[in-house]
């Protein structure tokens, strides 16, 4: 395969506890538009910062142009043509837009920077893209799409030929995105290759020409995009029928446990009503940055809303702080485990015990024995798979992570349970368990609300469904009713409304 | 959306609002005491505030990348002290020899700090403040255990305070050189935009290849060369070395820096600023007399005028980002 | 639960007779009999009984050691101990001197240090963006300047009245008073550390501030009380310190700050939080009261002290990450 002019042989990347890449293969010819597509935590991402250099694969072959490369660093990488555009921008908000886009490559004329011929520069390639702000502006003012503009045009100032975009839509409007696909078609004219990566089947089937799929890790496959059907994707990104993964229990569903009225946080969410039973799974869905994770952390007292009401049982709360909400109990599983769920470097035990070791201690002083019996049963009770309750939470991987999580909530008295992106960067068997415990919860009685981005887990198994969108809550859908393409649909209303002025 | 512009030309650029704050108290200062607006008068005021100024922009460079250098003043001490028992034992004598000597020995000990931030991994607090105590004592311990260097001892060293040069006095005159070289080298050299990326977002820089311990070792070492030039124009001016000289000066110097805008999180801050603020700093010291706060009440004063700073721009990007968040489309 | 598979998890603590022999804690114990050897040979007056005698005006610092353990396991620092010693002293002094009996210029001295820990903690849990160091060294300033103004251009003041004093400076056989009230505190605060439920959420928020308030904590009170609480210990230490030298000046409770950082971070409590306990600060602190004393008996200038606890303190946190650093360079290569 010579005529590759990037090729990717027999990658393993090992992170403390997870094996991130394993055995993975990638191809890319040159002035293709090549699709990297897969489920959260299937290594994309790890793979790309093993082409750019941030990440050193322990096994594994590179060759540009066929020939082997072995770079240093990101450096190296940038030299030899390879730029990427991350999904949240790594940029530098207190610089100017300029000095972002020529970081590392000024414009520079006996040892002093060009200002002017940098400025002049930079507008050239801002025009290019169509931007609509100025060279001079400072980063941090812009929003994300306007700084992944900047990116993009970083990428194209230093004369890039292979270009990587992680997930550039994902918090762009219909409009906004509509621009960026111009601005691939306009890249690949000029001859650049392009490795998209995307969870939208829209922006590989209107941009790319092949396919290629990892799942848990590992590569699975390349495909051309012309003749592939959304069911072949999806069965090569999950790997087994939907149905069998989504145990959804029958369950008769209860009174009405937690209603929440009008809530609005300003320049977060405004005037959001919803409402969930005793046994029954509401999802909440919509684009990533929709609001969902804001209004729940608002109900928990994480944040604050100015307005609006929230009942439990028809009692009004006045939360101010996250342990009014537990006491409640209304407990909410965060959904970045490693900065908001877990300490990473404590043991199990004392993490499962974190919110309730008062009840247990005695005059102030903790009972220890008393944590490590209670916390060891519950661990057990979700089937963490772990040697014993001291050894710390990031020796496990993501899955494992999760259902220790999940104990700690299951020590406290629960009434609603808010689950945040449960199965994000989880393998695919502990998802399946992750579904289990879900389900079990509902049959116990409880409220659950799960917030999701992946399409197919609303769909299998919420009762009913709430689509939000840019901070509004844009439909209610219950679960015999609910389309991916209805869902869709909701997540981008406003949007798409918006392009059409 | 006119007045919201407006209001963000104001505030956005800071150094225009500084400018202003720095005539208005010009102002009010002429008009307590009208001799204050003379060119000899601030002349006066410069010379006295000559190291303060120039150590600004060591501590701009080290508090953009999100540091804090206390032991600044000992490196003074240190450096000072040295050339003064030089001098006064005769070992050197002239102008030249000392200031190179001075800031020799303050770039040594600004390496070693620079040396334990970036490559032991010690918070510059911790760091500084172990120095602070280390480069005071060798200060002591060099003077014979707290001699001083006297006028006399000093010989002619101290001359070039009271020279002037086309009109203007030589400590003058080295405070404008060093504004004007951080000035060119902060803006315009890679180096300079090197320190604003690492504190921008250090995490980006060691991505576009910036090698961020080194940028951390430089600013250490910016910070140590200034302090020692700061220890020879100490003795130059006040025409005697000792060694618990600026002792609690270092709060002068972050105060100039937190008035002219530099953030304490580093990535914001420019040497327009360091300035501004630490003329503004001057001015109100001066002042304070005039409106009946005596000397004994100049520390308190100062300590209050940081945390007064440092609030008010905590509110200041409260209500920013409040806009901003009012402002967003939903 | 669902898909149990009636996995086991050991849940059985390993011989903790065996951890603690292999802790840093246990080296610490060697280096403090190293450092009596050390004095004992460098001084020919170091014995008990001087030991006892000289230690009571060191001892007061380690009042800060015990706040400060708690502010650096949080993750924090607190550099304005050293002024709000001072500003307590000062004013103690100076109602003491105006008749106030002595049990009121006490709990005054307490009350002053109190009120300047909860300034502290009121602008750091009001304006949580704000760096602690930064408002510690303006408050530092602040607090040491209102003693400069009180006390005026003199610049100290003396105690007329010393019966107080005299009393609390008293002693049990050999024993003084402070080193019962020192190892007292000491097992209280070890114990809160490390037995109790604040303990434990002062753990949490010194390791994952985040996930401690999402698990309920409630992050601000905890930092309100434990920088109230170090005003507190700040009035106490002021207290001794008078019953030492009789009075207070403008530099009393200098570098203070760094000996109680010193002490706490040399007893293997991490600068960045979370790790460490009181057992290993209170040794430490004996180890540097013993070098201290041993050091003194021999004129030993107190530049030089400073010089060696400056030493101390960023070879006890650089050393650890010089060597860790060097392995990972050399793993690479």
């Amino acid at each position: 395969m010579s005529e590759c002019i990037l090729e990717l042989k027999g990658i393993t990347k090992i992170f403390p506890g997870v094996k991130a890449l394993n055995n993975v293969q990638f191809q890319l010819l040159p002035g293709e538009v090549h699709a990297l597509m897969g489920e959260n935590g299937a290594g994309k991402s790890t793979f790309i910062k093993v082409i750019t250099g941030v990440h050193k694969a322990e096994e594994g072959e590179m060759f540009l142009d066929g020939q082997k490369v072995d770079f240093k660093g990101p450096k190296d990488v940038q030299e030899a043509g390879i730029a990427a555009v991350y999904q949240h921008p790594t940029s530098y908000p207190h610089l100017t837009v300029a000095e972002n886009i020529f970081m590392g490559h000024e414009i520079v004329k006996n040892h002093m920077i060009q200002w002017n011929a940098m400025y002049a520069e930079a507008n050239k390639l801002l025009e290019n893209l169509d931007a609509d702000f100025d060279a001079r502006a400072e980063m941090g003012t812009l929003s994300v799409a306007q700084q992944q503009m900047v990116e993009i045009a970083k990428a194209m100032s230093t004369n890039a030929r292979i270009i990587i975009l992680d997930e550039p839509t994902a918090s762009l409007t219909r409009s906004e995105s509509e621009k960026l696909y111009k601005l691939v078609d306009h890249l690949k004219e000029d001859g650049v290759s392009i490795i998209f990566i995307s969870h939208r089947f829209e922006d590989m089937y209107r941009l790319a020409s092949r396919v290629t799929v990892f799942r848990d890790s590992q590569y699975i496959g390349t495909y051309p995009v012309d003749g592939i059907t959304n069911e072949d994707l999806i069965k090569a990104m999950v790997g087994r029928e939907i149905t069998t993964m989504y145990p959804k229990p029958e369950v008769e569903i209860g009174r009405e446990m937690l209603r929440v009225e009008h809530l609005s946080r300003v320049g977060y969410f405004k005037d959001v009503s919803f409402s969930v039973r005793a046994g029954e799974i509401l999802g909440m869905t919509g684009l990533v940055g929709a609001g969902r994770t804001e209004v729940v952390e608002a109900v928990c007292g994480i944040t604050h809303a100015e307005e609006g009401k929230v009942y439990l049982e028809d009692e009004e709360l006045h939360i101010r702080k996250p342990a009014d909400a537990m006491e409640k109990g209304i407990i909410l599983l965060p959904e970045d485990r490693q900065k908001e769920g877990l300490i990473m470097s404590w043991g199990l035990g004392r993490n499962v015990t974190l919110p309730t070791m008062g009840k247990y201690a005695k005059h102030g002083l903790n009972d220890n024995k008393k944590e490590r019996e209670v916390s060891r049963d519950l661990l057990e009770s979700v089937d963490t798979k772990a040697v014993d309750i001291f050894q710390p939470a990031s020796s496990l991987s993501g899955g494992n992570q999760q259902k220790v999580v999940v104990a700690k909530a299951l020590g406290q008295e629960m009434k609603v349970v808010i689950m945040d992106e449960p199965t994000k960067g989880v393998d695919v068997g502990a998802k399946a368990e992750m579904y289990a415990i879900m389900g079990e919860l509902a049959k116990q009685g409880y409220a659950i609300i799960l917030i999701s981005s992946e399409m197919p887990e609303i769909l299998g198994m919420a009762d009913r469904i709430v689509v939000m969108c840019n901070g509004r809550k844009t439909g209610e859908l219950m679960r015999d009713e609910a389309t991916q393409e209805i869902i869709l649909d909701l997540s981008m209303e406003k949007a798409s409304r918006k392009g059409a002025d | 959306m006119e007045k919201k512009s407006l209001w963000k030309r104001i505030t956005g650029s800071r150094e225009a609002l500084l400018a202003l704050i720095l005539i208005l108290l010009f102002i009010i200062v002429t008009g307590f005491n009208s001799s204050f607006l003379t060119p000899s008068s601030l002349q006066q005021l410069i010379k006295n505030n000559a190291v303060t100024m120039v150590m600004a922009l060591g501590m701009l460079c080290v508090m953009l990348v999100g540091g804090i250098d206390i032991s600044i003043m000992s490196t003074l001490a240190l450096s000072g002290m040295a050339i003064g028992m030089l001098l006064k034992y005769d070992y050197i004598s002239g102008t030249i020899v000392p200031f190179i000597i001075a800031i020799a020995i303050g770039t040594v000990c600004g390496f070693l700090v620079g040396l334990v931030v970036s490559r032991a991994d010690v918070p510059p607090i911790i760091a500084t403040m172990g120095f602070m105590y280390i480069y005071r004592a060798m200060g002591y311990l060099i003077s014979n255990g707290g001699e001083w260097a006297s006028a006399s001892a000093l010989g002619s060293f101290s001359d070039f305070a009271t020279t002037k040069f086309l009109g203007l006095n030589c400590v003058i005159w080295i405070v404008i050189v060093c504004y004007v070289f951080f000035y060119w080298f902060m803006k315009w050299t890679r180096t300079g935009r090197k320190i604003y990326a690492v504190g921008s977002n250090p995490e980006a820089a060691d991505v576009s290849g910036i090698n961020v311990r080194n940028i951390k070792l430089l600013v250490f070492t910016i910070m140590g060369l200034l302090s020692g030039l700061g220890g020879a124009l100490q003795v130059g001016i006040y025409a005697s070395a000792m060694p618990n000289m600026q002792k609690g000066g270092e709060m002068d110097v972050i105060a100039a820096c937190v008035i002219g805008g530099v953030s304490m999180s580093g990535g914001r801050g420019t040497v327009i600023g360091a300035l501004l603020g630490s003329l503004i700093l001057a001015t109100i010291v001066k002042a304070l007399p005039l409106v009946g706060i005596g000397s004994l009440a100049q520390n308190t004063f100062k300590g209050v005028l940081i945390l007064v700073v440092v609030v008010v721009n905590i509110i200041l990007q409260r209500i920013s980002d409040r806009n901003a968040l009012k402002g967003r489309e939903m | 639960m669902a898909g149990k598979s009636g996995r086991s998890i050991n849940n059985v603590p390993e011989n903790p007779v065996k951890k603690m022999i292999f802790s840093w804690e246990g080296i610490l114990v060697l280096l403090l009999i190293a450092i009596n050897i050390f004095c004992s040979i460098f001084s020919e007056f170091y014995n008990i009984s001087s030991l006892l005698r000289q230690m009571p005006v060191y001892l007061a610092e380690v009042f800060l050691m015990l706040g400060m353990a708690f502010i650096l396991v949080m993750g924090e620092i607190d550099i304005s101990v050293g002024s709000i010693v001072c500003l307590s002293a000062t004013l103690a002094c100076l109602v003491s001197n105006a008749g106030v009996p002595f049990p009121a210029v006490f709990l005054i001295a307490l009350l002053v240090g109190t009120c300047c820990g909860i300034a502290n903690a009121l602008i750091l849990t009001n304006f949580q963006e704000l760096p602690p160091m930064i408002v510690t060294l303006s408050t530092q300033i602040i607090f040491r300047g209102i003693a400069e103004i009180v006390l005026g251009s003199g610049g100290s003041v003396s105690v007329t009245n010393t019966d107080g004093f005299r009393a609390i400076a008293g002693k049990v056989g050999q024993v003084p008073y402070i080193l019962f009230l020192v190892l007292i505190l000491a097992v209280i605060f070890a114990v809160i550390l490390g037995k109790s439920t604040f303990g434990r959420s002062v753990y949490a928020i010194g390791t994952n501030r985040l996930t401690a308030y999402y698990s309920g904590i409630n992050v601000q009170r905890v930092r309100f009380i434990i920088y109230t609480v170090m005003g507190t210990l700040c009035g106490l230490c002021a207290m001794f310190l008078i019953s030492n030298s009789y009075g207070a000046n403008t530099t009393t409770g200098e570098n203070f700050e760094m000996d109680a950082i010193a002490m706490a971070v040399f007893g293997g409590i991490m600068s960045t939080g979370g790790k460490g306990n009181i057992a290993g600060g209170m040794i430490s602190a004996i180890i540097i009261v013993c070098l201290r004393v041993g050091l003194g008996q021999r004129n030993v200038n107190a530049q030089v002290i400073l010089l060696i606890i400056g030493l101390l303190l960023i070879c006890t946190v650089g050393l650890p990450n010089l060597i860790k650093n060097a392995r990972q360079s050399l793993k690479k290569s």
